[in-house]
């Protein structure tokens, strides 16, 4: 389940006249997911899959309108939203990077991969850089341990890391959002502090 | 006791370079359907005894036989549904993800047989939120089969129409817990459901519900075919059958190997995963983070599904197995795999959501050099108390805390007491004198 953390970074998400749940999204979400189920609360997730992918994040005002078109209380929406991970509410930036920190990706060196990133790119696990371009998460297992270290960069898996090229990929992504060019980042750097293969101690 | 020849990865080629999704002509044209067509011209009820007669044993876990959660369906009661579980998230399990990657219409034609026997209605596949690619080659692979009419048609002399769909899950390991996995497809929070009433009693939406395994429907349609004395041939008496085990951590080739159940985990790593890398063997998970660790004697341990009592594990678990070399810091292992537990506790039982925390805080504490003698004590004493089968929680995500702290303990003890004598402090002086 995830366990919510306040980013410092978060722009202010305010409300707007629009409907999150436009009408295109709901006729969609009525013809393909409500015959599936007896009940319409079940196409809560499909709907927020669909919501995730269209805004990249659940808005707060969309939880409302959910609960309006599932016919069912505002409350029983944020319970269930609040509990999955993939479900941010707030906006992350425009590639979400999940570093897989399970045990066989530290028995590979997960941590020296996000490590690197850390300095690279100055920000914590559940951070936004300033130019919303990268939001570094740290997941569990991403039932992908044969390419231990992986991350997911957005919905695509990475695997067999090695940090300096991950980084190298990560600085190379194109910036669509704005027309901020990514940070310089310094390569050299002190690596993981304690690994379990380094004996640091 | 190896097999002949692969059976559940008989299209995926061993060679990485030869890989490649199974589209719906190379199902068919290797043998695909052949199962369900056989299955077809059976009785239902003679489908599920084939089932029970093979000992077929579920893959995703807890090793219960397959056939028998069938029989727990109330007769004449629909409808009736099918969720197949498959959000593989215990740490170092990626058995299935491989499976459904390059083979999905073996799930599918799994999931047709089952539905078949047991009437279902609709079958939910709940796969785990990450597996963004996977979820894609399902639905593509689901609507291949819909264009067959494999799914979408009535059942012979009923009026009951199969439909299957795939769900998608969010992020959350206690979806993988059955009763988790019902709330989470009604849209809600996962948490796991008191028991009884049992899933098979009132499962998803209330209604009578079966909860397989991918890995476990993956097997049916080869049983259909050939029988359950031939599926009996392979695995041990109580253990039957081909498995798949996904090798991971410090091995040469991590992948997933297919297997009879009964193989040693030398073999595994020796054979398959070409040997220990970066140093020798000292310990291995056999089979995701909550089945506990097996010890630097017990390379040689026979995996099956009743290896719990001989080796003191929970047990075999999804055979994700996790080698680890004699240089690992078992210290750091236990705080990672505790963490998990931690992060993944649902909230709901006060034992777990405390206890794992706990514990995380004391192993942050012992590797931070704070250790003190007592705590070897008091960890074992928070890891015994916490679990269904210590009958203080809902459902077994504390067991698995429980079992990894344990049987770590138990079986390398000086490593942990040797961080455990006070006066170990390390890090940075406040008054540095360079």
């Amino acid at each position: 389940m995830t366990w919510l953390v306040e980013d410092r970074l978060k722009p202010y998400a305010s409300r707007r006249a629009e409907p999150y749940l436009t009408d295109a999204i709901k006729t969609q979400v009525a013809e393909k997911y409500f015959p599936r189920y007896p009940r319409k609360q079940a196409a809560l997730l499909p709907l927020f899959h669909r919501l995730r992918q269209e805004y990249g994040y659940i808005p707060e005002q969309a939880i409302d309108e959910t609960a309006d078109f599932l016919g069912i209380a505002r409350a029983e929406v944020q319970d269930a939203v609040s509990f999955y991970e993939e479900f941010r509410l707030t906006p992350s930036g425009e590639y979400v990077i999940s570093v897989c920190r399970s045990i066989s990706c530290e028995l590979c060196g997960s941590r020296a991969v996000l490590e690197r990133i850390r300095h690279v790119f100055g920000v914590d696990p559940g951070e936004t850089t300033a130019d919303h371009k990268i939001t570094v998460l740290e997941v569990e297992c991403l039932g992908a341990c044969e390419q231990a270290p992986c991350a997911l960069v957005n919905e695509d898996l990475h695997g067999h890391l090695e940090p300096d090229n991950f980084v190298r990929k990560l600085q190379a992504l194109p910036n669509r959002r704005s027309g901020v060019s990514p940070p310089a980042g310094s390569g050299s750097g002190e690596d993981a502090a304690s690994t379990m293969n380094g004996k640091a101690h | 006791m190896a097999l002949p020849a692969p059976i559940l990865l008989k299209r995926i080629p061993a060679d990485p370079a030869q890989r490649r999704l199974c589209r719906w002509a190379d199902y068919t044209a290797t043998g695909g359907y052949e199962g369900l067509q056989k299955a077809c011209t059976m009785p239902p009820g003679e489908v599920i005894k084939l089932v029970v007669d093979a000992g077929l044993r579920g893959r995703g876990g807890a090793g219960f036989p397959c056939g028998t959660k069938w029989t727990f369906l109330p007769k004449d009661v629909h409808p009736r549904y099918l969720a197949v579980n498959f959000d593989e998230s215990e740490p170092g399990t990626f058995k299935d993800r491989y499976l459904v990657e390059h083979d999905p219409h073996a799930l599918l034609e799994g999931i047709a047989i089952a539905a078949y026997a047991n009437r279902i209605t609709t079958s939910y596949i709940y796969i785990r939120g990450e597996y963004h690619r996977q979820a894609g080659i399902l639905e593509e692979a689901v609507a291949e089969a819909y264009a067959h009419g494999i799914f979408g048609r009535k059942y012979p002399g009923t009026d009951i129409v199969h439909n299957c769909y795939v769900h998608r899950g969010a992020g959350a390991y206690i979806c993988g817990e059955e009763t988790g996995l019902l709330e989470s497809l009604e849209g809600k929070r996962g948490w796991p459901r008191n028991k009884p009433p049992f899933p098979a009693v009132a499962g998803a939406f209330a209604k009578p519900t079966i909860i397989n395994n991918v890995e476990t429907l993956a097997c049916l349609p080869h049983i259909v075919l050939q029988g359950a004395a031939w599926f009996k041939s392979m695995g041990t008496p109580s253990s039957a059958g081909p498995k798949l085990f996904g090798l991971s951590g410090h091995v040469n080739q991590p992948g997933v190997y297919e297997e009879a159940l009964g193989v040693k985990m030398s073999t595994l790593i020796e054979k398959y995963a070409g040997g220990v890398k970066g140093g020798k063997y000292k310990a291995a998970i056999p089979g995701g983070v909550s089945m506990g660790v097996l010890g630097t004697d017990q390379y040689h341990a026979e995996l099956d599904f009743d290896i719990g009592k001989k080796y003191n594990v929970l047990g075999l678990g999804t055979a994700g197995v996790i080698v680890m070399n004699d240089q690992t810091d078992l210290v750091l292992v236990l705080r990672n795999i505790v963490r998990f537990f931690a992060h993944e506790s649902c909230g709901q039982c006060t034992p777990c959501r405390e206890g794992t925390a706990w514990m995380h805080k004391m192993l942050n504490r012992i590797v931070d050099g704070f250790g003190r003698p007592r705590d070897f004590d008091l960890l074992m004493e928070i890891a015994l108390s916490m679990g269904a089968m210590p009958g203080t929680t809902i459902c077994g995500l504390a067991d698995g805390a429980n079992w990894a702290v344990r049987t770590f303990l138990q079986k390398f003890p000086e490593e942990f007491k040797a961080r455990l004598k006070c006066g170990q402090v390390r890090g940075v002086e406040l008054t540095a004198t360079a």
